[in-house]
Parts: structure tokens; C-alpha cells; sequence
């Protein structure tokens, strides 16, 4: 592919181009991981809050607030540097990221399926209860299946901020789409000018969050959303 | 392992550096988000009443902005564009400028949906009445809008407020600047950037208290029916 690139654009062009899409895909394994590892987290401290039992239902409350009011930066920050320092210890720059943007993720994430089994009308857990069913049956049987149904678009739209975050993992070491192409802009080679750099790298990130973007919008008219209270604000 | 808090602001240098970098954060933020908020006026209304080849840039302007990261764009404004107009800013200038136009993609597309919430009856009734398109949009449209929105758009503006901390990238010295500073200084990189964690939570419920002030002043009216 390097090859072709460079007979196609040339040099530096093609160098440029290669390197980045090469970069690129860092950016989608990092991405990956967060939004599996948040999902994941996400979907335990949901179950936290829904649970009835006031001291998890805190705990996922005050775990939500935390991280959804913590900076990104800061998360990273902290992972990165500060609690290695803490600890005299390493951590490379791939498990700091993949812990910051775990965290970032599960928290928005909690919220937006804390919201969808929110919006489910009270009277169904009261129906399910008066017709025997347990705690846990109610939760399969009954309200998942609806509130999955709305939690799909705004879970979907998430993913974009998700990879718009990977893009400040370069601060903590991490190597993707930003790191390598801020490089390039930053030498002295022609035809990598911030200008030119710049730009390439919006469209190969445009790329991988338009799609989504107009998936999450699709999946939002066809399937419902939660409600605007809850909501995930873009942003980054 | 051992927290050092108190050794790292027992002299006041880093403490004034922490103040100073908030400071610069909240003003710029705040600035931002007005001039965003201005922008956003213009985009939102160019893409509701429909002006032909306007709209369509606006929708693509906000498309881009919205699904690209926002240190791309601050790198292209602070880096790309003065080399290739040519011209010289200070830092701070680069960063309200890329922070106006990231806020106002996302205000944008919260004010179009105000828009599309106010009741049809009162346009037509304003239009029965006689008013003109863009006073109907002004007098009656809008206001109704942004009242609506108020929550959202606060809340975005808090959500905005915590990603502008990197613009310290781009040598502005701000609140996450100051930090990186006192750490390179001090090497007790887990206090400080807990204490910015704190100050930065701090600062947005600040911010969540302004804004409800402010609704509670701006929106009197609504209380009116």
C-alpha cells in the first residue's frame, strides 16, 4: 500500500499519507477497547444504580457525576503520570489510555442506560411485581427490552466521542492518528505544512465519525431516544 | 507513597500560577461561548429559514466541526491558517478563535431544535397578525427557543468549558497549562492534577450556579402565562 501511495502522490505525499492512515489504525484499537472496557463498566454501574439498595445506587450516582465532571485531560493526566509517580512505578502509554478513556466512557455510558431504564414508566415494574415476577426476571423480561431500544442511538453517537477523545492520548506518549501526524507538521519537510497536515487528519477522523453520526441520527428516528434530560452532550 | 499537598503550595508561586491559569480559562471560555453563542444565532437561523446554497454550508460547517476532534481544528487555527494568510496572533487569540467556532457547531444544533419545539400557532398567529418573517423569528421564535433550551445549552457550555484544557497545548496559559508547569517543576504530578481535577469541578459548578442565576433574569417573562 506504501507503494502505491507514493506512485499515486508522490513524495512526500505518499510517505504522509501512508503514515497516517497507518496511525490511524491505533486510533481505532484504542477507541475499540474504551468503548468495550466503558460499555462493560458502564453497564455494571448502571445495574449499580438500578439496583434496590441505597448504598450501590450512590455509589454509581456519585461514580457518574465524578467522571462525567473530570476532564478528559485530567483523566489522562492522572493516569499517565500521576498515579505512576505516585507508586514508583511504569505504566506505558497504551494502559494509561486505555484506562482514562474506560473510565470517560463507562461513566456517559451508565448515564445514557441509567436514563433508557428510567424512562420505562414505574407502573411496569409495579405491573411485573403484582404478577409475581422477581427483581431480576422484571429487569430481563420486561424493561431491558424496551429501554435497549432507545439506548442503541445514543450509545452509537457516543463511539464519536470516544474517538474524538483518543486524539488526546498523544499527550501521555500514546502513538495514533494525532501523534504521528502533529510530527509531521511540526518538520521542516515541504507538503507537510499544519496546513495541509492539519486538514488531512480532520478528513481521516471525519471519516471514521461521520458514519457513526448519521447512524446514530438514523437509529434515533427508527428506534426512539432517551429522553433530552438525559441525553449525552458532544463535545471535543 | 506519601501525598504531599501542603509541601507543593506552602510557597505561594504555584498558588498564584493556579489562579492566574483559571483566571485565563473562565475568561476565554466565557468569551468563547459568547461569540460561539453569536455565531451559533447566525448558523441556526441561516439553516431554519432555509437560505438557499447559506444553509447548506452551515450543515456542513457543523458536520465538520462536530465529528472532528477539537485539538485538530485548534492546531489548524493556531498553526495552519495564520502561515497560510499570514498573519500573526497571540496565543490566546488562536485559542477563542478555535473555541468560538467548536462551541457554536454544538450550539447550533441545539438552538434547531429549540426551533423546531416552539409551538406552530404562534407563528401563524404572528403571521396573521402581519409581523414580518425575521421579526416573527426574532420577537417570537427565538426567545421561546432559547428559553426552552436554556438547560441544554448550559449544560453543553459546562461540557465545553471542560474540554478547552487543551489550548495549554498551544501555549496559552491557562489553568491545565499552569498545572503541567507546577508538575514539570515539582514532580508531584498525582497532587497537582487532582487539584486541577478539583478546581476544574469547582469552576463548572460555578459556571451550572451562573447559568440559573441567569435563567431565572433572562427568562422572567416565562413565568408569565
Amino acid at each position: 500500500m506504501k507503494e502505491a501511495l507514493i506512485s499515486l502522490l508522490g513524495k512526500p505525499e505518499g510517505i504522509v499519507v501512508f503514515q497516517l492512515l497507518d496511525a490511524t489504525q491505533f486510533t481505532i484499537y484504542l477507541s475499540l477497547i474504551a468503548f468495550t472496557g466503558g460499555g462493560l463498566a458502564g453497564g455494571i454501574i448502571a445495574f449499580l444504580r438500578i439496583l434496590p439498595n441505597r448504598w450501590t445506587r450512590s455509589f454509581a450516582l456519585g461514580w457518574i457525576w465524578l467522571f462525567q465532571s473530570t476532564p478528559l485531560l485530567m483523566l489522562l493526566f492522572l493516569s499517565g503520570l500521576g498515579v505512576p509517580r505516585l507508586f514508583g512505578m511504569d505504566v506505558n502509554p497504551w494502559t494509561a489510555a486505555i484506562i482514562s478513556l474506560t473510565i470517560y466512557t463507562s461513566a456517559y455510558m451508565a448515564d445514557v442506560w441509567r436514563g433508557a431504564v428510567e424512562a420505562i414508566p414505574k407502573g411496569q415494574w409495579e405491573g411485573s411485581r403484582a404478577l409475581g415476577l422477581s427483581f431480576a426476571q422484571t429487569l430481563r423480561r420486561v424493561i431491558l427490552p424496551q429501554a435497549l431500544r432507545v439506548a442503541v442511538a445514543p450509545t452509537v453517537g457516543f463511539m464519536v466521542q470516544i474517538i474524538k477523545g483518543t486524539s488526546l492520548a498523544y499527550i501521555i506518549g500514546f502513538r495514533d492518528l494525532m501523534a504521528i501526524g502533529k510530527r509531521w507538521a511540526n518538520s521542516p519537510v515541504d507538503g507537510t505544512e499544519p496546513f495541509i497536515i492539519f486538514p488531512l487528519m480532520a478528513v481521516i477522523y471525519f471519516c471514521l465519525c461521520f458514519p457513526l453520526s448519521m447512524l446514530s441520527r438514523r437509529l434515533e428516528r427508527r428506534l426512539g431516544t432517551v429522553s433530552q434530560q438525559s441525553s449525552v452532550h458532544a463535545a471535543g | 507513597m506519601e501525598l504531599r499537598f501542603f509541601e507543593i503550595y506552602r510557597s505561594s508561586e504555584y498558588v498564584l500560577l493556579l489562579v492566574d491559569g483559571a483566571a485565563l480559562s473562565a475568561g476565554l471560555t466565557i468569551a468563547s461561548g459568547l461569540l460561539g453563542f453569536v455565531l451559533a444565532l447566525l448558523l441556526s437561523w441561516v439553516r431554519h429559514a432555509k437560505v438557499p446554497v447559506l444553509g447548506l454550508l452551515a450543515a456542513s460547517y457543523t458536520e465538520i466541526v462536530r465529528n472532528t476532534p477539537l485539538i485538530v481544528q485548534l492546531f489548524f487555527v493556531a498553526f495552519g491558517l495564520p502561515m497560510l494568510l499570514g498573519y500573526q496572533w497571540p496565543f490566546w487569540a488562536h485559542a477563542v478563535l478555535a473555541l468560538t467556532l467548536n462551541f457554536s457547531a454544538y450550539f447550533t444544533e441545539i438552538l434547531r431544535a429549540g426551533y423546531l419545539g416552539v409551538d406552530p400557532g404562534h407563528v401563524e398567529a404572528a403571521r396573521a397578525l402581519g409581523l414580518r418573517p425575521h421579526i416573527i423569528f426574532a420577537r417570537i421564535v427565538l426567545p421561546q427557543a432559547v428559553a426552552k433550551m436554556w438547560p441544554s445549552l448550559s449544560a453543553q457550555f459546562i461540557f465545553l468549558f471542560l474540554t478547552t484544557g487543551v489550548i495549554s497545548e498551544i501555549g496559552v496559559e491557562d489553568l491545565t497549562h499552569a498545572g503541567v508547569f507546577i508538575d514539570s517543576r515539582s514532580f508531584r504530578s498525582f497532587e497537582v492534577f487532582i487539584t486541577l481535577t478539583v478546581i476544574y469541578i469547582l469552576m463548572s459548578l460555578g459556571f451550572k450556579a451562573a447559568m440559573s442565576v441567569l435563567q431565572a433574569r433572562l427568562f422572567r417573562w416565562q413565568g408569565v402565562r
